[in-house]
Formats: C-alpha cells, sequence, structure tokens
C-alpha cells in the first residue's frame, strides 16, 4: 500500500508546481466557452432556432465541446515528440512492451486526472454563467457516453499517427498546429458542420473529423433520431477500423525506419 | 592608481525556504517564508592597472556574484564599487564601454549564424571604427587564429573554438579591462594553450587589466601575479602566488635515488618523509636551507645516483586555505 | 543627438539583418509556417461565412463587413508577431542570461532586446490577413482616399503597439516570478475572442474591461466601427483611427516603464 501512496503523494506535489499551468488553462477553456456563447446569443437574435437547432441546443453544444476538448488532450504526441529529441526512439520502439500501448495507458489514467482537475470546474463556470447543458434524454445521454468512448480512441489515433509523421518530417511545428486547426474546424467541434453548406458537408463525411465531436455532441443535444444515431454510429466504429488501420501501417513504417536510421 | 576599487561590498539574497513533504509544499501554497543569504559579505580590494588578478574560490563562495557587481549586471546590498572613478551602477553605459567580459558557461554569440556577424554587430554597438577594427582582428587572427573559424556557424563550433570566439568577441572594442569568467572550463590542452597565450599577449602589450574566475591551478599559475581567495563570501587572501606559498606551504621536496637502500641516511635541516628502497624523500623549508646546500650535505654522507625536486603543489595549498 | 540616431539605426538595422539571415538558415520552418498559418485564418473566415449565410448579420454587422474586422485584426497579429515575437519567451531569455548579455553592452537593454528578433515567419499571418481584408474591403466598397489610407497605418500603428504592449506586460512579470510560465496561450485566447469579432457581442461589463482597463476593443472594433459608420458607445465619428494610435503609444510607453522596473528588480535580486 506504502508505495502506491508516496506515488499519489507526489503526483499531489508535482501537481502544486503545476497549477499556474492548470488554472491558465481552465482559464483559457472557460474564455473560449463564455466567448463562443456570446456569440451564439448574438447571431441568434431573436430567431428561436436555425435548421433545426434552437439556441439553448447550441449553447449546451459549445459547452459539451469545451468539456470534450478537456478530455480528449492525448500526452501520446509529446512522448513521440520527446524521445525523438532525445534520441531514445530505439530503444521505446524495441522494447517487448507495446510502446504505443504504454501510452494510451498513460493516457487514458489522466482522463480521470482531466475530469476531476479542468472539466469540473469548467461545467460548474458554465452552469453558473452561461447554462445547464442538460442532455436531451437519459437515453441519448447513455448513447453519448457510448460514442464518445469511439471518438476518443479516434482522436488518440489520429494524433498518434501525426506524432509518428514527427519521424519522417523536420519541422514539427506547423505540423501540429495544422493538425489541431483540421481537427477543430472539420470536426464541428466550434461551429457544427451542418452550417457548412451541402456540398462541402457530403465532403466531410468521408473525413473521420466528423465523429469525433460532432457525432457524439449531437447525440447529446437529441439532434439526430433513433435510426440516424445507429447508422452515424455504425459508420464512427468503420472509421475507427480504418484509422486503427493507418495507425498500424505507418507504425510499421516508422519502426522500419528506426531500424535502418538508428533513432 | 587603482583602477578598480571595492569598497565594503555586500549582496545578499532572498532565498525561499521550502520544507520538505507534503505539508511543506501546502504550506507554501498559503506563506513564503524567505531566509536572507548573505552571497558577499564586505569584501574589499583594489586592482591596479596592468596587474592580472585570479580571483578564487570554493563553488558557491561568490565569485561569480561580484564580477556580475562589478559589471553592472548587479546592484549591491551596499558597498561601492569605482571603475576608472566611475560606479557601474549608476553609469552603466560608460563603464560597460571600458569592459570585456566573458562568462564560461554563457555565450554571447549569435548561434545560427557565422562568428563574423556577431563581430559586425559588436563594431556597430561598440561604434569601432574600420581601421581598428580590421586592426583588432588582425590580432585575433594570429594569436587566436580566428580567421579559421569566422565563417563558420557558431552552433557548429566545438567549445574550445566557441571560446575562442567569445575571448576575441570581448575583445573586439580594446577594453583596458577585462573580467574572465572561467574561461577555459572544460577545454583540451591545446585550447587552454592558446587563450593563455593570449591573456599573456594582451596583457604585456595593451597593458590590459585581467580579472580571472577559475578553478583551473594551470591558469594561475600561467598567468596571475595575485591571487585573492574569496570563501563563504569573504575574502580570505589577497597577495601575490609566491607570497601565498612561503607562508602556507613554505617548503619543498627533494627526491633523492641512492646506489643501495640506506635507512639513516637524516639532515638536520630536512625532514625524511619518505623511504622506499633505495630512494628517500626529505622535506625542507625554503627559508632554512637551499636545495643545492642539502643536496651537497647529503652527497658528502652517500655517494647521490639521482635527484629531484618537487615544488609544494599548489592545490594543496589552495585546499588548506578554502579549509580556514 | 543625430550622431545618437544614428547609431541606433545602424544597430537596428544590422540587428534586423541577422533576425532575417536566421530565418533563412531555416528554410524549412518558413516553408512549415507558410502552410499552416493560413489554413488557420482561412478555415476561421469561412465558418464565419457559413454561419452568417444562415443568419444573415451577427449583430447587425454584415459578412463583409465582419471580414473587414477580421482582415484587419489578424494584418495587426502578424504585424505583432514580426515585431513582438521576442516578448513572448521573456521567461526563458531571462533564466538563460540574455538579459545579462545585454546588459553587459553600451546601449539601452530594451532597444537591443526588441530588435533581436525580427520574425519574418510573421509574414505567413500577415499575407491571409491583408488577402481577407481586401477582400472585407471589396465588399464594403472601401474608398481608397488618401484620408483613408493613413487612418489604415494609424490603426495598424496602434493596434500592433497594444498588442506588443500586451505581450510586453506579461513578459515583464518574469522578472517578479522568475519562471518561464508565461501568460502566452491565455493571450492569444483574449486576443482571439476579443478582436476577431465585434465587442458589441459580449455584455457591458466585458466591454468596459476591454475598452477602458485593457484596450484590446481599439485594435479591431472601434476603429472598424467607424469605417463602416456604426455606432458605438463613444459615438465617435472617424476619429477612432487617430485615438487608436494614441492609446497604442501611451500603453506601450507605460508598459516600457514596468519593464524597467522588471529590470532593476533583476539588477537587484539575479536569478
Amino acid at each position: 500500500m506504502k508505495p502506491y501512496l508516496y506515488i499519489a503523494k507526489t503526483k499531489v506535489l508535482s501537481a502544486l508546481a503545476y497549477r499556474f499551468d492548470v488554472i491558465s488553462s481552465i482559464a483559457i477553456q472557460c474564455i473560449v466557452v463564455i466567448a463562443t456563447s456570446y456569440f451564439w446569443v448574438a447571431v441568434y437574435g431573436d430567431r428561436q432556432s436555425a435548421l433545426g437547432v434552437t439556441r439553448e441546443q447550441m449553447l449546451t453544444y459549445t459547452i459539451m465541446s469545451a468539456l470534450l476538448a478537456c478530455i480528449f488532450t492525448a500526452n501520446v504526441e509529446n512522448r513521440v515528440i520527446q524521445s525523438v529529441r532525445k534520441g531514445n526512439v530505439a530503444l521505446d520502439m524495441l522494447k517487448p512492451v507495446n510502446v504505443f500501448g504504454i501510452y494510451l495507458a498513460e493516457d487514458l489514467g489522466a482522463i480521470a486526472i482531466a475530469l476531476c482537475q479542468n472539466a469540473l470546474p469548467l461545467l460548474l463556470i458554465s452552469c453558473v454563467l452561461i447554462q445547464v447543458p442538460t442532455p436531451s434524454s437519459v437515453v441519448n445521454f447513455l448513447l453519448f457516453l457510448f460514442s464518445v468512448s469511439v471518438s476518443y480512441l479516434i482522436n488518440w489515433l489520429i494524433t498518434a499517427c501525426f506524432s509518428m509523421l514527427a519521424f519522417f518530417v523536420i519541422s514539427i511545428g506547423p505540423l501540429h498546429q495544422t493538425k489541431n486547426v483540421l481537427i477543430r474546424i472539420l470536426s464541428g467541434s466550434i461551429i457544427p458542420l451542418w452550417f457548412f453548406p451541402e456540398s462541402l458537408q457530403r465532403v466531410l463525411s468521408f473525413l473521420p473529423f466528423v465523429y469525433i465531436y460532432q457525432l457524439p455532441l449531437s447525440i447529446y443535444i437529441g439532434k439526430l433520431g433513433f435510426s440516424e444515431i445507429l447508422t452515424q454510429t455504425g459508420l464512427q466504429m468503420v472509421w475507427l477500423l480504418i484509422v486503427y488501420g493507418v495507425f498500424t501501417l505507418i507504425r510499421k513504417k516508422a519502426f522500419s525506419n528506426v531500424l535502418i536510421q538508428g533513432g | 592608481m587603482a583602477l578598480i576599487e571595492v569598497n565594503h561590498l555586500v549582496k545578499n539574497f532572498k532565498v525561499a525556504e521550502k520544507e520538505k513533504g507534503l505539508t511543506g509544499a501546502l504550506k507554501s501554497v498559503v506563506s513564503r517564508k524567505t531566509k536572507i543569504v548573505k552571497a558577499v559579505n564586505d569584501i574589499s580590494f583594489t586592482i591596479r592597472e596592468g596587474e592580472v588578478v585570479a580571483y578564487i574560490g570554493p563553488n558557491g563562495a561568490g565569485k561569480s556574484t561580484t564580477v556580475k557587481m562589478l559589471s553592472g549586471i548587479l546592484t549591491p546590498t551596499s558597498g561601492n564599487i569605482l571603475i576608472d572613478g566611475l560606479s557601474p551602477q549608476k553609469n552603466r553605459k560608460q563603464v560597460v564601454k571600458n569592459l570585456g567580459v566573458v562568462f564560461g558557461q554563457r555565450s554571447q554569440l549569435n548561434w545560427d549564424l557565422r562568428l563574423g556577424e556577431t563581430f559586425e554587430l559588436l563594431k556597430r554597438i561598440y561604434q569601432i571604427d574600420n581601421a581598428k577594427y580590421r586592426q583588432n582582428l588582425e590580432t585575433m587572427n594570429e594569436i587566436l587564429e580566428i580567421d579559421t573559424i569566422i565563417n563558420t556557424p557558431v552552433r557548429q563550433l566545438s567549445l574550445g573554438q566557441r571560446m575562442r570566439g567569445d575571448l576575441a568577441a570581448a575583445m573586439l572594442h580594446s577594453p583596458p579591462i577585462l573580467f574572465l569568467d572561467e574561461p577555459t572550463i572544460g577545454l583540451d590542452v591545446e585550447a587552454k594553450y592558446s587563450i593563455r597565450k593570449f591573456i599573456k599577449e594582451v596583457n604585456s602589450s595593451k597593458k590590459t587589466t585581467i580579472i580571472l574566475t577559475t578553478h583551473d591551478l594551470g591558469d594561475i599559475q600561467e598567468l596571475c601575479s595575485r591571487l585573492i581567495i574569496i570563501n563563504k563570501g569573504v575574502i580570505i587572501e589577497d597577495g601575490s602566488l609566491n607570497d601565498l606559498i612561503d607562508r602556507i606551504a613554505p617548503y619543498r621536496q627533494l627526491i633523492v635515488d641512492f646506489y643501495k637502500e640506506h635507512s639513516d641516511i637524516t639532515h638536520p635541516l630536512a625532514e625524511v618523509v619518505e623511504k622506499e628502497g633505495a630512494r628517500i624523500v626529505f622535506r625542507f623549508e625554503k627559508a632554512n636551507i637551499t636545495a643545492s646546500r642539502l643536496i651537497e650535505d647529503i652527497s658528502k654522507k652517500m655517494r647521490i645516483k639521482d635527484v629531484s625536486l618537487n615544488e609544494a603543489k599548489i592545490e594543496d595549498i589552495i585546499r588548506a586555505v578554502y579549509k580556514k | 543627438m543625430i550622431s545618437s540616431l544614428k547609431h541606433h539605426f545602424l544597430v537596428a538595422a544590422h540587428l534586423i539583418k541577422m533576425s532575417i539571415q536566421r530565418t533563412l538558415e531555416y528554410p524549412v520552418e518558413l516553408i512549415g509556417w507558410l502552410f499552416a498559418n493560413p489554413l488557420q485564418f482561412v478555415l476561421g473566415i469561412a465558418t464565419i461565412k457559413f454561419v452568417i449565410a444562415e443568419f444573415g448579420t451577427l449583430n447587425g454587422w454584415t459578412f463583409g463587413e465582419l471580414a473587414f474586422l477580421y482582415g484587419l485584426a489578424v494584418i495587426s497579429h502578424g504585424l505583432s508577431v514580426i515585431f513582438f515575437v521576442q516578448t513572448w519567451f521573456m521567461g526563458s531569455a531571462m533564466l538563460e542570461g540574455e538579459f545579462d548579455i545585454l546588459m553587459l553592452r553600451p546601449m539601452n537593454v530594451l532597444f537591443q532586446f526588441f530588435f533581436r528578433f525580427f520574425y519574418l515567419i510573421g509574414i505567413t499571418d500577415l499575407i491571409p490577413g491583408i488577402v481577407i481584408f481586401i477582400y472585407g474591403c471589396s465588399q464594403i466598397h472601401l474608398v481608397w482616399s488618401f484620408i483613408n489610407i493613413l487612418m489604415l497605418i494609424s490603426v495598424l500603428i496602434g493596434a500592433t503597439l497594444i498588442r506588443g504592449a500586451v505581450f510586453l506586460f506579461t513578459g515583464s512579470l518574469a522578472f517578479w516570478t522568475k519562471s518561464r510560465n508565461s501568460f502566452l496561450f491565455l493571450n492569444f485566447a483574449i486576443f482571439d475572442q476579443t478582436t476577431k469579432y465585434p465587442l458589441s457581442i459580449y455584455p457591458r461589463v466585458i466591454q468596459m474591461i476591454f475598452t477602458f482597463l485593457i484596450p484590446l476593443g481599439f485594435i479591431g472594433f472601434y476603429p472598424a466601427s467607424d469605417f463602416l459608420d456604426k455606432g458605438n458607445i463613444f459615438n465617435s465619428s472617424g476619429t477612432m483611427p487617430w485615438v487608436t494610435l494614441v492609446v497604442g503609444f501611451f500603453v506601450f510607453w507605460i508598459v516600457t516603464r514596468i519593464f524597467r522596473r522588471g529590470l532593476r528588480k533583476y539588477e537587484s535580486a539575479g536569478t
């Protein structure tokens, strides 16, 4: 029991050291949520609903989107980038354990921390300043939870893929930002895709991003009928398989690259 | 004529006191306890033009703090500094025009560009005219072989090359005073040699006054006429190296190899410190007897095959001083 | 006096030259950002377009007017990247002894620090900003009169100074906190939300804060509302561009005093 207590203690100690970062990140997320909410209130004006979604639903969408963003942080890319920089890539990749499995486990553990540290304060502040983001029904909420789990994995795998590109690409700053921008906008996390022109929506439905944010959020606010939820979730799982396939491919390529270049 | 005057210099730092463990960390969130560390505790010295002074002490003794105050980077808690009559705190820009400073661990060279670019920048900052600029570069080329590295990007230079570059950069505006903070740290023998050669040359030809902080005993022996030793913020020795040796360890060792083993060779003015086979090591004080006399006396008692003479090790002297 | 100006000019020019050379040493970085940064703004303005297509206006602002505002904000952002990027990392610079080196040279420390990093890569923000802005201008049928151009230049200088002042302020806090922690992302978040959209969408309190406390409203909203003849709380009519310039200089001047204070603290406390 003792070593676990010690680990917990060190975690709290280092958490205190990073309290500035934590408060800072909560503040940033609050700013974005609040500003976006005012944006929607202003743009709706006197209208009650637009494209089948009421203003209240839109605000719920915005708040829940921010909460998901807290949880979807995947540290895997920092790990890979760090190990490339420090040069122990070869060491990591040659371990008899699945390296990415370890990263995933760590990130899943981090979800618990993120929920308490970031998501909870954000939720409370949003409830006070904007509105309480109630799901449209209990069933929808449960389906939402299921969809979110799949989304998390899709997001994680895409992030892992991009991070492995660090092996082939020299300058990672721009790559990192591009990935973030693409995910943020094309997934409907800020502006839902039903505002996009029809043609663009059709194109984007052939990309996995939509299934990361917009699908679970649409389920949550009750925008989709039951049959729609079934088909969309089905598509989401297909995408999970596709992304996993791509991930495995890139990992093999990266692995062989490491063997040739020696990390 | 005192070029550098330091009077009762004191520098205190406020340091946060953190207690161990969880309770300590939580407490520090609520209230911050601070304690005062006296990095420099009332030191005074004067340095005349043309002197090359070694400023040494164990780590944390207050050397870097002193140099930072002398160069105007740090303000003293009390006491004053005069460099050619001016205070580096009150007249920073004026004093700094006549200073060249090299920090061993931190380079002033622009990392991504070739060495020459930093020189060009300094030429403009110090407003060095073309003739003097070319002349100084010539001198650098001769002694430091700057022309071999002037077109290399600084990030590709070895430590020794970078140090030569930093020295050259510090001397570009021909400052009459140089502060060198650990200039030979981590350098190989060849690099150390050329750095020392440069310092000697610059001091003899331009009468540059130099303060050198170093841990390297070779530096001290090769370059410095005067030694200031600081420990725990206080100056404990200030004088020439020879004076110091004479006072603290005024002895030498004579190693005598005989043809045969002799256990009973003694001398009234020398102490036998080691005896191994046909070798006897004598220790004697310079003040009591000269080496040649001792050799003469011993050879009268027994035929000598070979001798060699050892000076007291500077290392031991300084260690003894640090312990005081 | 003249010789001093000439001295400072020559040093500044050389520092800028060195910064540009430095950027060109890493062309891959430049190309990378040339793709990544414009993408961010293009997608940004596109999403606004899609939303407005459905709703018509935002607080009475049409899409053309919003593009005008957005473009104006991104241009001053790009300019602040070019001129002020070194203020983003003041904590690190301080901890690595950068300021020591600057203090060892016989010139003003802030002056040296300011020109040390002319970040050419900022044009990857600047160019998309200009494009979006020109598009907005065409939509609102802006007259390119001499006085309008003068006002635009005035706005851009003032806006860039305001942005720079905010970063210089949060950067100077490092002299007291002695840490690498900067408010960098916090600043970005606030800038993003207050300069790209009309300030009028926020409640009164927030508008007041960003007008009188941290004058970010002058970066885009107030000057734009003047150009577009939209009302604002000042009932200004055409004076905003000049006010922005004045506010910019004033705020920047205050922050340089804070920087000097911080430097003095650094001199007495070290690292």
